[in-house]
């Protein structure tokens, strides 16, 4: 009798604390909405601190700077839902970048050519990661560390340490960029920055591959326990792999849009990229052990880091004190999240 | 039913009254009471999900109670970690072990407490001779130095043991400390715990083997769906009522044994080496029950795992269906109409995940469409399964983590069911489950012996075995030492296989 009652009650889903109604919602709200409550917080605080930020060139301004960001942190989260983290995301996505601008401004390529040449590069470079991390058996963090240093070198020799175009360059041999790689960065299309229109792309992307494929499913699996992946015949080298190359793709293609916004590639472009992608993810809800996270809560992540940056600059902190408060805020939101998952999720 | 002690009895050591615990969607305990007397035994049984590992965490300070009072020597405490549990003197042995792998096996006993030199430095002579103190108590012949990863399931559980017995506590909290463990090896944890109790040490003691509740337990509670139903002196219990008491219900068959009919071979393995293994050969036909018994070492899990593309095969053939096969990953084993059940659950199952990607997990290529995965068929399949084998709570959304252990052994069993295999190896598929989950796990491998699925089942419980199984084969050594028939099987023939060296043996060995 008692095992029925037990079940009526469970599947009518009644909140599981024994509050009221009312409170369900809001405790919905905590339990899935935290980064999302986050971002509305602080848009809510910046809009009434400062006249200038709920206008639509502010606005546009965001998503167009938080767009690399997040089209970083998309490969990132598939990388560290699989427990992993990829720490070569910025100075792969230099690479492919200052190897697309310097085949299309010095060996006169093709725009196509420069674009698919760069894709390839930041593939090649995370499926180099996943390889040397599965059959080298290395840890995730030093073979990412290695690649990071490796690539923003080889981009350096590619590049001669000049930005491509340079001015130089640009008088003596073609002009600028090409059109379409410039309006990629900065272009509008139906009113909305195309930046922000290939991160929307790329998330839906990511969104599909975790939610809706295989490889993500494994993913997870893979991230949450490892063993229990391979023993339910889940090739985990392989769904590794694949997600580092997933990872270096995504990327290759922000190298794209921030050369475009930038009007010229460099081999050290986007430095420090790679810890705002990885606090992103976190930012999101992601586990940095593995195993539970979403696209999602990614692109919520860095959309807080870019309004956080944006209000800073608006409320004029200087660029010095700008960095301490974005290290606090990152340590807070995540022990705050913690504490909340450990209230509302149960043991 | 009386509950409490006797007049003359002493006051008891712990008091609890009217605890609450809930769990998102279930009602985990229910306004339990329990009295602990020091000097007792005292056993607690129910079946998975009755309450009985919440009730122990909430004790040993691990899981906060939601309501309730508990009241230690008569005043009333708040045990709000375990270290302060720990602290007043409970201590806990889990059931999912606790041990920290990659440290030596003193270091894991000492955990925590660690002896100082002067100038606090950790004592590591102190530090190796406490463990060899505690392990000698616990008549464990195990090197203090070896990293706990190295050992064995069974061995990890007697360090785990020795560690919590080595704070010295008053309240020994112990949640199936022998479902890991060999005969000889409980025996002599049930001597421990009759020197403990004999120093007034009070323990409290879960497992699903009832039997032992009458050889070492003083009193019995017992617990369904977080209410207690009742508390006895052992002396005044016997194996049915317990066990109605613990599921509400007469149980017919403890061991259901469903008649299939046997067909042609599905396994064949032919002079197998592989690991300790050497040259096993054994067949499984279509619809049969092949038991495969042995002592810890005997290489029973080897076995499993060589058929699983685990560990590499040196030499010998394995055959599906007449076909060779040689699975180098478990995926190939899988392909080959492979399925097998990991001795620990948590090994096979992804407990962040809820319960649809969990059954789906071994057959995911089956509900691609385009490229992407059908959540619809997804959830319709793992629906399916969750009512055939009564998992409950029914919630396909609810993480596994969240599961009592029977009921996450029933989810690692709906993974395999659904990939429909040929051939289903189970390793010790009954560990750790109370008696009305195991009665349901033998009538559902009944049943797919009756479908044709030829079942490989390794366990250590000589009852199920002679039970279920239609032929045991016996390993000792890594070596096949005998094979029965049902019927020709006794207890005393398998465990003399499995132990005695034949007469030719003892003479080689000189």
């Amino acid at each position: 009798m008692r095992r029925e009652e037990s079940l009526s009650e469970v599947t009518v889903g009644r909140p599981p604390l024994g509050l009221g109604a009312g409170r369900a919602a809001v405790q919905a709200l905590l339990l899935r909405g935290g980064p999302i409550l986050v971002l509305l917080l602080l848009m809510g605080y910046l809009s009434l601190a400062s006249p200038y930020f709920l206008t639509v060139g502010n606005l546009k301004n965001i998503v167009q700077q938080s767009a690399v960001t997040a089209i970083l942190a998309v490969g990132q989260t598939i990388v560290i839902i699989g427990a992993g983290i990829d720490l070569s995301v910025a100075a792969v996505m230099g690479l492919s970048a200052s190897l697309m601008a310097v085949a299309v401004s010095y060996w006169a390529q093709d725009v196509w050519v420069g674009v698919a040449l760069g894709l390839l590069a930041g593939t090649l470079a995370g499926f180099l990661n996943g390889v040397i991390i599965t059959k080298g058996r290395i840890p995730d963090f030093i073979a990412t560390l290695g690649m990071l240093s490796t690539a923003r070198g080889v981009a350096l020799i590619l590049t001669g340490g000049l930005p491509v175009p340079s001015h130089l360059t640009a008088t003596q041999l073609r002009a600028y960029l090409p059109a379409e790689i410039i309006w990629l960065g900065s272009g509008m299309l139906l009113g909305i920055p195309v930046a922000a229109l290939a991160a929307l792309l790329v998330a839906a992307a990511g969104w599909v591959i975790l939610q809706h494929t295989p490889l993500g499913r494994a993913t997870y699996a893979m991230g949450g326990n490892r063993e229990a992946a391979r023993v339910s015949g889940i090739d985990v080298d392989r769904v590794k792999i694949a997600g580092y190359a997933l990872s270096g793709f995504m990327a290759a293609v922000g190298g794209l849009v921030l050369t475009g916004r930038l009007n010229s590639a460099n081999a050290l472009m986007g430095e420090g990229l790679e810890l705002q992608s990885i606090a992103a993810v976190v930012l999101g809800g992601t586990n940095l052990f593995g195993g539970e996270g979403s696209v999602g809560g990614t692109i919520i992540g860095a959309l807080i880091m870019g309004v956080l940056g944006n209000g800073l600059n608006l409320l004029n902190v200087s660029a010095f004190w700008q960095r301490v408060v974005m290290g606090v805020v990152i340590v807070a939101v995540v022990v705050v999240d913690q504490w909340r998952r450990r209230r509302f999720v149960g043991p | 039913m009386t509950d409490g002690p006797a007049a003359a009895a002493p006051p008891p050591l712990l008091e609890l009254r009217g605890i609450h615990k809930r769990f998102p969607g279930v009602h985990a305990l229910d306004g339990v009471d329990l009295d602990l007397l020091p000097g007792e035994v005292h056993a607690l049984l129910g079946e998975n999900g009755a309450g009985k590992s919440t009730l122990l965490k909430i004790i040993s300070g691990a899981v906060p109670k939601d309501a309730g009072e508990i009241r230690l020597d008569g005043h009333r405490v708040e045990l709000r970690h375990v270290v302060h549990a720990r602290a007043l003197g409970i201590g806990m042995v889990h059931q999912e072990l606790s041990l920290i792998r990659s440290l030596s096996v003193a270091e894991n006993v000492v955990l925590g407490s660690w002896p100082r030199r002067p100038g606090g430095l950790v004592d590591w002579a102190a530090v190796r001779r406490r463990a060899e103190e505690v392990l000698a108590a616990l008549g464990v012949p195990l090197d203090p130095r070896v990293p706990v990863g190295r050992l064995s399931l069974a061995e990890q559980q007697l360090v785990e043991i020795a560690r919590v017995l080595s704070l010295r506590v008053r309240i020994l909290l112990l949640d199936e400390p022998t479902s890991a463990l060999a005969e000889r090896e409980r025996d002599r944890l049930f001597e421990v715990i009759d020197g403990l109790r004999r120093q007034g040490v009070a323990v409290v003691y879960t497992s699903h083997r009832l039997g032992e509740v009458f050889r070492i337990g003083d009193r019995v509670t017992v617990l369904r769906d977080g209410r207690k139903i009742g508390t006895l002196p052992a002396r005044q219990a016997d194996e049915d009522l317990l066990v109605r008491m613990m599921v509400g219900r007469e149980l017919h068959e403890r061991f259901p044994k469903t008649a299939a009919e046997v067909g042609a071979s599905v396994l064949e393995v032919r002079d197998l080496s592989a690991g300790a293994l050497r040259g096993v050969s054994l067949v499984v036909r279509r619809g049969e029950l092949v038991g495969v018994f042995g002592l810890r070492g005997a290489g029973r899990t080897t076995l499993a795992r060589a058929l699983f593309g685990l560990q590499p095969v040196a030499a010998g053939s394995i055959l599906v269906d007449g076909l060779p096969v040689r699975p180098r990953s478990p995926a190939d084993a899988i392909r080959a109409g492979i399925g097998y059940l990991t001795e620990d659950r948590r090994q096979g199952l992804v407990t962040l995940l809820p319960v649809v990607p969990n059954i789906t997990l071994a057959t995911l290529r089956a509900f691609v469409r385009w490229g992407v995965l059908d959540g619809q068929a997804e959830r319709r399949t793992a629906d399916h399964y969750v009512r055939a084998l009564n998992i409950h709570p029914p919630l396909l959304g609810r993480r596994v983590l969240y599961f009592s252990g029977g009921n996450q052994q029933k989810i690692a069993f709906a993974k395999w069911l659904c990939g429909r295999p040929r051939v289903l190896i189970l390793d010790e598929p009954t560990r750790g489950i109370d008696v009305g989950a195991k009665s349901e796990v033998f009538r559902l491998i009944g049943q797919l012996a009756q479908q044709g699925v030829g079942i490989l089942l390794l366990s250590s419980e000589l009852p199920e075995l002679l039970a279920v199984a239609d032929r045991i084969v016996v390993l000792r050594g890594g070596q096949v030492s005998g094979e029965f028939h049902r019927g020709e099987a006794t207890q005393e023939r398998l465990l003399r296989a499995a132990t005695v060296l034949s007469a030719a043996e003892a003479a080689q060995a000189g």
